[in-house]
């Protein structure tokens, strides 16, 4: 258990210390010097080398990668050129709990109708319900999330007006007002993962309803809601959340899309607008923030399989 | 035959003459096409043992599940009738027939490994048709689930009440199945092959079991096996499978002793005795079901066919106290 449990941490920490090495060389790779960029047009040599030291450039590059991975564990990720604004404050406590409420709601979304339009194709398989669920979460599937967007904003924000078409307002504050907000991008970027969550859900529950426990759930005179909905569902539990933690890129990536489409202050904006300035060091920010996400998803999704499956559960 | 054939055969065999607990008439189960099940006669009277015998493929799980109401329209087609305890289930209603499962009838699988939930704990499944069937509270049904582990042999049973399947062994499964099973006393138990997964050490101990937990309960039990031996040995009567029909039935020691249908004389000679060192094997293999033949459906095996055989199918007669479907019974 403690063996395990070590080598599993060494992992992550191994994953997260890659990442932090891909966006320091990130940072390094960028083109522009600087120093040069904050001393502006005109400087003396004497100037520039002071500042140089001052920030540490005059150091060895694993010295500085060092003393950046020491600042960044320190919550001292540095400050934008261009609104100068502390940027853990920003990335942090302003973009990420837009994106993450994004995230959650559209996967509640998706959950919601997901799971029962996958259970129905399952049990009502060939059949007209089936064709309609797989040809919609297929389509959600296949549909641009940006375009989705649009669409939605021009029909509901627009042409009906039923909700605003752009902005947000944090639902800890105004929770009704907030998901009012939220509502049209949460829909957006669900449709993407209710297609997936559906097909999973489908195949899975396909699989466990031949298997022979099933039967002997039946013969035990269990009523058929219960042999599908506890028998059935918790055996597909454990497939289902494999590939709603491994396809949380997707979602990210989606977030990304739908931020933008409907100007939300959330990580994917964040992004978008510091590639735009070049501000590098948002950029990096974003990276390393992305991949802490993934990881903590990651290790959250093996807990969750020990939970789920009492096979995998150590004594 | 018909079922005042067969009901004359049982009066016959059983003196005292009781209203049989189950009794199925020309009962025939299509999927699609295919005859699975071809005019089945069975009586099964209270307390007594029936032992299906056949090869695989033979339709002895299939009358199993027919008869516990898994098999059921539109998944296939049935005709005929089981009249269980007088109420005909042919046409008895989904919701009461789910009354009849796991409470008057219990089922017991070949593989407990796979017969049970993974996702669940032992205790959890055992308690199910406690509170299914006898509305059991929850506390009451822990006692009872852990009472039902203690008799089936089941050592420390409060601490396996807990334990998730995988943590048991083969043996231990199957016994958790038996008392799932037997859990609301049954008055008729199906077995499934119920030691065929098991290793050959435990597979006496687990049929001694469920013999013995049968007959302290006073129930009936039909058992699916392919072993005619072991059949003849634990049932009180027997009856022999192929392709979907009886071909013999009645009191195992009469149809082991002298076999009258060509097929049960051939599932006798397979069997290896020992000091015996001939081993005479059927030919040929069960038709598939696509392509069965228009009169007996043995006839293309039967070393004694003739062309009748293959033309018109033989009604079962009875002869020395049990059905056999010939047409040249000796």
């Amino acid at each position: 258990m403690f063996q395990a449990a070590s080598a599993k941490l060494a992992q992550t920490l191994l994953v997260l210390l890659i990442v932090s090495a891909a966006s320091f060389a990130f940072l390094k790779l960028a083109p522009g010097d600087p120093v040069s960029i904050m001393l502006g047009s005109d400087y003396s040599k004497s100037s520039y080398d002071q500042l140089t030291h001052e920030l540490g450039l005059d150091q060895p590059v694993v010295f500085q990668y060092g003393n950046w991975l020491a600042d960044f564990v320190r919550g001292d990720w540095g400050t934008s050129y261009i609104t100068n604004q502390n940027i853990f404050e920003l990335a942090v406590l302003q973009a990420l709990p837009v994106t993450l409420t994004l995230a959650a709601l559209s996967l509640l979304i998706a959950l919601v109708i997901g799971i029962p339009a996958g259970v129905l194709a399952a049990l009502y398989r060939n059949s007209w319900v089936d064709v309609l669920a797989t040809t919609l979460a297929i389509g959600g599937n296949a549909f641009p999330s940006f375009y989705l967007g649009i669409l939605l904003i021009w029909l509901f924000g627009v042409d009906l007006g039923w909700f605003p078409v752009l902005g947000f307002v944090a639902p800890w504050e105004d929770f009704w007002q907030g998901l009012w907000h939220l509502t049209l991008p949460a829909v957006t970027l669900g449709a993407w993962y209710v297609g997936l969550i559906a097909r999973i859900t489908r195949s899975s529950l396909l699989e466990v309803l031949g298997q022979p426990y099933i039967l002997a759930a039946k013969a035990r005179g269990e009523p058929a809601w219960r042999v599908v909905w506890v028998h059935g569902m918790r055996n597909v539990l454990m497939p289902l959340v494999t590939v709603i933690g491994l396809q949380l890129g997707g979602m990210l990536r989606g977030a990304v899309m739908t931020e933008v489409v409907f100007a939300l202050p959330g990580l994917g904006m964040m992004v978008t607008t510091a590639v735009l300035n070049r501000e590098y060091i948002v950029v990096q920010a974003g990276i390393m923030l992305t991949g802490l996400l993934f990881v903590a998803v990651n290790l959250a999704v093996d807990q969750t399989y020990q939970f789920l499956d009492p096979r995998l559960r150590r004594r | 035959m018909d079922c005042a054939v067969a009901m004359n055969l049982e009066a016959a065999a059983m003196p005292e003459s009781q209203e049989p607990l189950l009794e199925v008439c020309d009962l025939s189960l299509r999927r699609g096409q295919a005859v699975v099940l071809d005019g089945v006669n069975l009586a099964l009277h209270p307390g007594e043992t029936l032992g299906l015998i056949g090869e695989s493929g033979a339709g002895k799980s299939t009358l199993a599940l027919a008869l516990i109401g898994l098999l059921r329209a539109p998944e296939v087609q049935l005709a005929g009738s089981m009249r269980f305890r007088g109420t005909e289930l042919t046409r008895l209603r989904e919701a009461d027939y789910r009354r009849l499962r796991g409470n008057k009838i219990g089922l017991i699988f070949q593989d407990a490994t796979a017969a049970l939930n993974p996702c669940f704990t032992v205790g959890e499944q055992i308690a199910e048709p406690l509170k299914r069937h006898l509305g059991l509270s929850k506390w009451d049904r822990r006692e009872r689930a852990a009472e039902l582990m203690h008799s089936v042999g089941i050592p420390e049973p409060r601490l396996r009440l807990d334990a998730y399947p995988h943590e048991l062994s083969g043996g231990m499964q199957q016994r958790v199945m038996i008392a799932i099973a037997l859990a609301c006393n049954p008055e008729l138990l199906l077995a499934d092959e119920p030691t065929s997964a098991l290793d050959v050490t435990i597979q006496a101990q687990i049929m001694e079991l469920i013999l013995d937990r049968v007959r302290a309960l006073n129930s009936s039990a039909i058992f699916v096996l392919h072993d005619l031996a072991l059949g003849a040995q634990v049932c009180d009567r027997i009856a022999v499978m192929y392709a979907g029909q009886i071909v013999e039935e009645g009191p195992s020691d009469r149809v082991l002793a002298s076999p009258l249908h060509p097929y049960t004389r051939g599932l006798k000679s397979c069997v290896v005795e020992l000091g015996s060192r001939t081993l005479v094997p059927i030919p040929g293999q069960v038709p598939p079901l696509n392509a069965m033949p228009a009169g007996c459906r043995f006839a293309p095996r039967c070393p004694k066919a003739k062309a009748i055989c293959g033309e018109q199918r033989p009604q079962a007669e009875i002869r020395d106290g049990r059905q056999v479907a010939c047409w040249f019974i000796d």
